[in-house]
């Protein structure tokens, strides 16, 4: 009896499977994926500490301004209470994965491409029985999968931290929005991986392609969104131009009217970018920002479903490219 | 007859003509030259959108019979029209240092000569005067053409006139744009010549990058990375804690991100009244003393480079 009647079915070795298993066994040997984990918690975790901080001295400061009302014999109703959505606290750690989870991705993929270039084992892979959109996927898999064990750990860890740190702990609804928050983090962060995979598994020298990954997300992560905040008209005065000219809510609508192409324009630079709808999809979800806060999660989803697709299409997209473009071993010697 | 160029001239000028021929050099570069010339559009787009949004909200105001507050634009000096350059000097004109001074010593490396260089006449100081000098020599350009952009704004938009004091803030914000870029390219340079490997020799610096522009201001300042790249969000009084007075006290000196930030807002005129840099070391000082420390951390680097070796180890 062979060896193969052996194994069950469900078992059975797969080129992508080997590929993607050999991959996570290197990436976890040399400890760089576990280091990078690392550097992404520690970041996350301060903007969660530093938040729960900044958010403590509101309430401390509610609590004194209330008091002296009270003594005072005034009604406490003049001043505005903190909310306390403890999933807020997430804003830091979310924004913090936007970036650095962006780069981190980038690294990743730019190491599971010239891993086998530098080792001079490329060849020799492909002379094994497998097809070439097989080796791809495999690796592909792999780095995928290591993002998503990362993030899982830094966004089980930050669930944690905020369970016992937030007072009122989290309920099932709050862990089912960050498990949603970890999947489409997931396929950002992707975006990124593949980015920087293409670029280094199909450019002449890997150094060129992780810089030019680089540029890409530094255009698509920090200058794009930069770009559309700082055309922001209330973000050009400090504390806001509609505040410090004392307008209300419904009369800025009003006066936003006559700037409805420069606000197309600025909608549109922001949007080209996947950070953007990442952004937007999770702040919605976690109820950071004002308007989705304590609103159930399934109409959320919905009116957010246009940034999910968008993020969702841009990985798929990229994963097509991927395995699309011819790989030539002879060119992918060592450079 | 003509005196032969010195040792260290000569590496200079051949490691500086060696980088500018790198694809991935002239691509950073070329990116921030145009993001310093976007910035200069975005300064003055943002700035007569809000005046436009203040003529429209005067006239709504008088319509309905309330005061009209002044125009915030007259308060706003012309210099802040450049507040978004700052921002793209500490995004991608520290990336472009870093990845100068790592390519300044990562190609003799990359190419197996520096046993070749060893056996020529130099010492090891003239080799790291001569890469030190050429990253000097790249970053003084990169800086120059940042402040070409700068006054060609300024003499192009009409009803914008500087005074002589305001020039002068400007040279001074050029200076410091200069100085933070070195800064960079200056740790580029050092973790190129310490690293065992080509890539840890670029993640170090892009690792300690990412840890002055998006880490260390949420300690100091509780401020949030995207709030970091907004030139006027950057600029949040900290909550009045213990935390982040001491947080201050112990990161403020290090934090350089802050420091370039706010110098750049005090010389370019758009520090709000009452809010101050979180260091109690004044923000140009930082910068002065972080150019030492990056300088000493470099020559120690490149005068310790093993001539003995020629690739990476790795």
């Amino acid at each position: 009896m062979s060896d193969a009647a052996l194994i069950p079915a469900r078992l059975t070795p797969t080129p992508v499977r080997t590929i993607a298993a050999k991959d996570i066994r290197d990436a976890l040997r040399d400890r760089f994926i576990l280091i990078v984990t690392a550097f992404l918690g520690l970041a996350a975790l301060v903007a969660l500490v530093t938040g729960a901080i900044a958010l403590r001295s509101d309430v401390a400061t509610y609590e004194a301004a209330k008091a002296t009302l009270l003594a005072l014999g005034k009604s406490a109703d003049a001043i505005k209470a903190p909310e306390f959505y403890p999933l807020r606290l997430l804003r830091g750690a979310i924004e913090q994965i936007e970036i650095i989870g962006a780069a981190i991705a980038i690294l990743i993929g730019y190491r599971s491409a010239a891993s086998e270039r530098g080792r001079q084992t490329l060849a020799l892979m492909l002379t094994r029985p497998m097809r070439r959109w097989q080796f791809v996927a495999g690796k592909a898999l792999a780095g995928i999968g290591l993002l998503a064990g990362g993030l899982a750990l830094v966004l089980g860890g930050l669930t944690l931290v905020l369970h016992f740190m937030s007072g009122i702990g989290l309920g099932a609804d709050d862990l089912l929005r960050i498990a949603v928050v970890w999947g489409v983090a997931v396929a950002y962060t992707a975006c990124f991986f593949l980015v920087s995979f293409i670029l280094s598994l199909h450019m002449k020298q890997p150094s060129h392609a992780l810089l030019v990954a680089f540029a890409v997300w530094l255009t698509l992560v920090l200058i794009a969104p930069q770009i559309g905040d700082t055309l922001d008209p209330d973000n050009q005065v400090a504390g806001g131009v509609f505040k410090q000219l004392n307008i209300a809510k419904p009369d800025q609508v009003e006066i936003m009217k006559g700037f409805a192409t420069f606000e197309t324009v600025r909608g549109g630079i922001e949007q080209a970018s996947v950070t953007k709808h990442f952004e937007r999809f999770t702040f919605a979800v976690l109820g950071i920002k004002a308007t989705y806060a304590g609103m159930p999660l399934g109409p959320i989803l919905t009116e957010m479903r246009g940034n999910l697709i968008w993020i969702f299409l841009t990985a798929l997209g990229l994963i097509a490219i991927a395995l699309a473009l011819p790989l030539n071993p002879d060119r992918l010697a060592k450079a | 007859m003509q005196a032969a160029p010195s040792p260290g001239w000569l590496i200079a000028r051949q490691s500086a003509s060696f980088v500018l021929r790198e694809r991935t050099v002239a691509l950073l570069s070329g990116m921030f030259v145009v993001l310093v010339l976007i910035s200069a559009w975005l300064g003055w787009s943002a700035t007569s959108t809000v005046n436009r949004i203040y003529l429209d909200a005067a006239a709504f105001l008088q319509k309905s019979g309330q005061p009209v507050p002044s125009n915030p634009v007259l308060d706003i000096s012309p210099l802040s029209l450049l507040r978004n350059m700052s921002v793209y000097v500490a995004l991608i004109g520290a990336l472009s240092a870093i990845v100068i001074g790592n390519r300044l010593v990562g190609l003799d490396r990359k190419a197996g000569v520096l046993p070749l260089i060893g056996i020529r006449p130099l010492g090891r100081n003239a080799y790291a005067a001569g890469k030190i000098a050429a990253l000097a020599g790249l970053i003084l350009a990169l800086g120059a053409v940042a402040g070409a952009v700068a006054v060609a704004t300024f003499l192009v938009l009409p009803a914008i006139t500087l005074t002589g004091l305001q020039w002068t803030q400007l040279a001074g914000f050029m200076a410091v744009t200069t100085l933070y870029m070195a800064i960079f390219g200056l740790i580029g340079l050092a973790a190129g010549a310490g690293a065992r490997s080509e890539t840890v020799g670029l993640l170090l610096p892009v690792t300690l990058w990412l840890t002055l522009t998006f880490i260390l201001p949420q300690l100091t300042a509780n401020l949030n990375p995207t709030a970091a790249i907004n030139p006027i969000s950057a600029l949040a009084i900290p909550p009045d804690t213990s935390f982040f007075h001491w947080a201050a006290v112990v990161l403020g000196p290090v934090s350089l991100a802050d420091a370039y930030k706010f110098a750049s807002a005090g010389l370019l005129d758009y520090l709000p009244q009452g809010i101050a840099s979180p260091s109690f070391i004044p923000p140009v000082m930082t910068l002065i003393l972080a150019t030492a420390v990056a300088a000493a951390f470099a020559w120690r680097a490149l005068t310790r480079l093993s001539m003995t070796e020629g690739e990476y180890n790795v």
